[in-house]
C-alpha cells in the first residue's frame, strides 16, 4: 500500500485559499519523468483529463410540462426524431442515434442534432401523440419548444468515457462505412478513437479516486458520474496497467440548460448513423505516489489494438498491436505498407477540456467529491447476447447441384446450360475448379448481340464471393449492398462450392 | 494550375512531357497517374511563366486538358477537428496542426470529395 499523502478535503481547501496545483494529464507526464513520482506527488494537488469523442450511448431525459388540456403522451417527436415515451404523461427519452422518421433524412438528422440545436437555445417542433384518458383527454399536439421553455433537459448518457477502444482498419477491397468513420479498403486507412495519455480511465485505471458521485466537466457544465457505465469489464488484458482493449465505461449526468455546444456536437457517422460528441473531463486528486505515477503515463505506454473491421463479426481479427504515440504520429505500418491515420476523437478539443477543467479548480469555481461508492474494480467481464435461432452459415444451405463453365465453353454453349437449368449465373472455372470469373444470362446476351464468342471476354472478372463459414445474415446484407442477385461459395482453397442467390436468402429468412 | 489530362493510345510513347519540360521551361508535377496501353489520364500540375503556351502545345498535341478548379472549405464553427477526414484524403491535403486543429490546404485538393462524405459534422465543402 502506498502511503496516503493528502485528503480530498485538503485538497479542496487549497482550492479555496487559491493553493491547488493543478495540471492536465500530459503536464504530469513531463512532470514525472523528470522529478520522479514521489517528488510530483508532494507538489501536484490535481491532474486533469478530457475526451472528446463520439459516444453513441448518450442521450436525455426532457420533461415538456403539461399542456391545457393536458395530454398523455404515447409518442413524441423533436423536429421529427421519435424519443422514448413510455415513462409518465409529459417525459420522454430521446437517444442520440435515433434517425429522423422522415427518410428523406433518416441519419442525417438524429437524435444527436436535436440534442444540440435544444443546447443551442433553438427552437425544436415538438409532436406529440396519445391515446386519451379521463385525466388526460388531449390525443395530439403540435407545438414550438426551447430548452429555456420546458422543465427539465439531463442528459444522461448510459455508456460514455470507453477506457479503451480498439483501432480499425478494413481488409476487403470496398469501403466500409463505420461507427469508427470511413475505412478504405485494403486496409487505406486506420482509425483510432482514444485520446490516449489525456483520456480520464486510463489515468485511474483502476478506479482508485473515481466513482458514483464523483463531479466532472461534462459538455461544459458541472455534470456528475453516477455509477458504471454499461458494458463495464476490469478482467482485461493490462499492459503498464492499463487495458489494451474495452474495459471500463462511465454513466454519466449533466444539465443540459448549462451545457455549450462548444462541448458537445450532433454528428453523423456517414451511412452508420446519427452520434453525439460529448466531452468529458476528470480531475484525479493527487493522494499519494502511486496515483503521481498512474496519472504520468504516457501515449506511448498504452497499447491499442488495430482490429479487422472487413470481419463482420462480434471478435474481430487483430491486425497488430500499436500504441498512441504511433497512431498519433499519422502514420503506421500494416503489413509492410505505411497506412494514414484518422484520431476521430478530437485531440484539440481533449486538451481543450482538460485546460478548462483546470482553470476551474484553479480559479476556485469546482471542488473535487469524495465518490459515495468506488467503481467496481473486478469481477466483470461483458455478456455476449446468444443467438437463440442456431446461426446458419453459406454451408448449411442446400446447393443445388452445381453448375460451372469453363474459360474454353463456347457461348451458345453456355446459354444452353443457363436456359436448360434456369439460372442467371455461371461461375467460370479452371481446371482445379478455381474462381476465374462469372458470367451472367446478361453478359451471354450481350456477348451474342456484340457476336463475342470467347467466354473470358464477356465474364465479370472481379466477383464477390461468399465463404462457406459465413454467416447467411452478411452474405444477405452483401447482396443487398452490392445490388447483386447471387454470389458463388468458395473454400478454402478458392474453389467453388456452389451458388447462393438473393431467392435462396431470402426462402430462408422468409421461411419461419 | 491542376488538371486532368486524359490522352489516347497513339501519343502514351511520344516524348511529350520531355518537349515540355524542355521547351517551355514549367516546372510539371504528376500527382496521379492512371496510363494503359489503351490512353490514360494523369493528374498533373503545372507551375511557369509560360503555362499557356504549354497547355496550348499539348492540346495541339492531342491531350486534352480538364483544369480542376474546385477548392475544398471548411467551416471552422461546424469543424470539431475531429481528424476523420485526414487518412481518407489521396494527397495529404489535409493535415493536424501542432495543436491538433486539422487544416486544409487547398491548393493540394483535387477535388476529390472523400473528405466531405465522411465528415461526421459535415463541416468541410468541395466548391467550384
Ligand atoms: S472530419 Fe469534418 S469535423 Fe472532423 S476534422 Fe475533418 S472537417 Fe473537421
Ligand atoms: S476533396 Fe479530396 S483531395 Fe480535397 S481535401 Fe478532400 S479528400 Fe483531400
Amino acid at each position: 500500500m502506498w502511503d496516503i499523502m493528502k485528503t480530498v478535503r485538503e485538497i479542496n481547501q487549497r482550492i479555496k485559499d487559491g493553493d491547488a496545483v493543478v495540471v492536465t494529464a500530459a503536464e504530469m507526464t513531463a512532470i514525472v519523468r523528470e522529478n520522479g513520482a514521489k517528488q510530483a506527488a508532494e507538489e501536484i494537488d490535481v491532474v486533469t483529463t478530457g475526451t472528446f469523442g463520439a459516444m453513441c450511448s448518450s442521450g436525455a431525459f426532457l420533461n415538456f410540462g403539461h399542456s391545457d388540456p393536458p395530454i398523455k403522451m404515447s409518442r413524441t417527436y423533436l423536429n421529427g426524431v421519435e424519443a422514448y415515451s413510455g415513462l409518465a404523461a409529459v417525459d420522454a427519452y430521446l437517444g442520440a442515434t435515433q434517425p429522423n422518421r422522415n427518410p428523406d433524412i433518416g441519419l442525417e438528422y438524429g437524435g444527436s442534432h436535436v440534442i444540440e440545436d435544444l443546447i443551442r437555445g433553438n427552437e425544436i417542433e415538438l409532436v406529440a401523440e396519445a391515446y386519451g384518458t379521463d385525466c388526460y383527454p388531449l390525443t395530439e399536439i403540435k407545438t414550438q419548444i426551447t430548452l429555456e421553455s420546458i422543465n427539465e433537459a439531463i442528459m444522461v448518457n448510459p455508456r460514455n468515457c470507453y477506457q479503451n477502444y480498439s483501432s480499425a482498419t478494413n481488409s476487403t477491397d470496398e469501403t466500409l462505412y463505420t461507427y469508427m468513420g470511413t475505412l478504405l479498403p485494403n486496409m487505406g486507412n486506420v482509425s483510432y478513437s482514444s485520446a490516449g495519455e489525456l483520456s480520464p480511465l486510463l489515468n485511474d485505471p483502476y478506479f482508485q479516486t473515481i466513482g458514483t458521485g464523483s463531479r466532472i466537466f461534462l459538455c461544459g457544465t458541472q455534470g456528475y458520474i453516477i455509477g458504471e457505465g454499461t458494458q463495464f469489464a476490469t478482467e482485461v488484458e493490462r499492459r503498464n496497467g492499463v487495458p489494451v482493449s474495452t474495459a471500463g465505461t462511465l454513466m454519466l449526468k449533466g444539465n443540459m440548460k448549462e451545457m455549450h455546444s462548444d462541448y458537445v456536437r450532433g454528428a453523423t457517422m456517414p451511412k452508420y448513423g446519427s452520434t453525439l460528441y460529448v466531452g468529458a473531463g476528470i480531475p484525479i486528486p493527487i493522494l499519494n505516489e502511486e496515483l503521481a505515477q498512474r496519472t504520468a503515463i504516457s501515449d506511448e505506454e498504452i497499447t491499442c489494438r488495430i482490429v479487422d473491421y472487413g470481419v463482420p463479426r462480434r471478435s474481430k481479427p487483430i491486425v497488430r498491436e500499436a500504441n498512441y504515440h504511433e497512431l498519433k504520429s499519422g502514420v503506421i505500418e500494416l503489413n509492410g505498407v505505411e497506412v494514414p491515420t484518422s484520431p476521430l476523437s478530437s485531440q484539440k478539443k481533449a486538451l481543450e477540456i482538460a485546460l478548462k477543467l483546470k482553470e476551474w479548480i484553479d480559479k476556485g469555481e469546482f471542488l473535487l467529491t469524495i465518490p459515495v461508492e468506488k467503481l467496481p474494480n473486478k469481477g466483470r467481464t461483458v455478456k455476449p447476447l446468444e443467438i437463440q435461432k442456431p446461426r446458419i452459415l453459406v454451408k448449411d444451405l442446400k446447393g443445388e447441384a452445381l453448375i460451372l463453365a469453363h474459360p474454353t465453353d463456347a457461348i451458345s454453349e453456355v446459354a444452353r446450360r443457363m436456359v436448360q437449368n434456369s439460372i442467371n449465373h455461371l461461375p467460370v472455372v479452371d481446371e482445379g475448379n478455381k474462381l476465374l470469373g462469372i458470367v451472367t444470362s446478361w453478359d451471354v446476351a450481350n456477348a451474342v448481340a456484340h457476336g463475342k464468342n470467347k467466354l473470358t471476354d464477356v465474364m465479370t472478372k472481379k466477383v464477390i464471393i461468399a465463404r462457406e463459414e459465413e454467416p447467411v445474415d452478411v452474405i444477405a446484407r452483401r447482396i443487398d449492398k452490392n445490388k447483386i442477385s447471387g454470389l458463388p461459395v468458395i473454400d478454402s482453397d478458392n474453389r467453388v462450392k456452389g451458388m447462393v442467390t438473393a431467392e435462396d436468402i431470402s426462402r430462408l429468412i422468409g421461411g419461419d | 494550375m491542376k488538371a486532368w489530362l486524359t490522352f489516347s493510345p497513339s501519343i502514351v510513347n511520344k516524348a511529350i512531357i520531355s518537349n515540355l519540360v524542355k521547351n517551355y521551361d514549367i516546372t510539371f508535377n504528376i500527382l496521379r497517374a492512371d496510363i494503359t496501353p489503351k490512353g490514360g489520364k494523369m493528374l498533373i500540375e503545372i507551375s511557369g511563366t509560360q503555362q499557356k503556351q504549354a497547355v496550348e502545345f499539348m492540346e495541339k498535341e492531342g491531350i486534352h486538358l480538364n483544369p480542376i478548379n474546385k477548392v475544398v472549405k471548411k467551416d471552422e464553427e461546424k469543424c470539431i477537428d475531429c481528424g476523420a477526414c485526414i487518412s481518407l484524403c489521396p494527397v495529404e491535403a489535409i493535415k493536424p496542426a501542432e495543436d491538433w486543429t486539422v487544416e486544409v490546404d487547398d491548393l493540394k485538393c483535387i477535388g476529390c470529395s472523400f473528405c466531405t462524405n465522411s465528415c461526421p459534422t459535415r463541416a468541410i465543402r468541395v466548391m467550384e
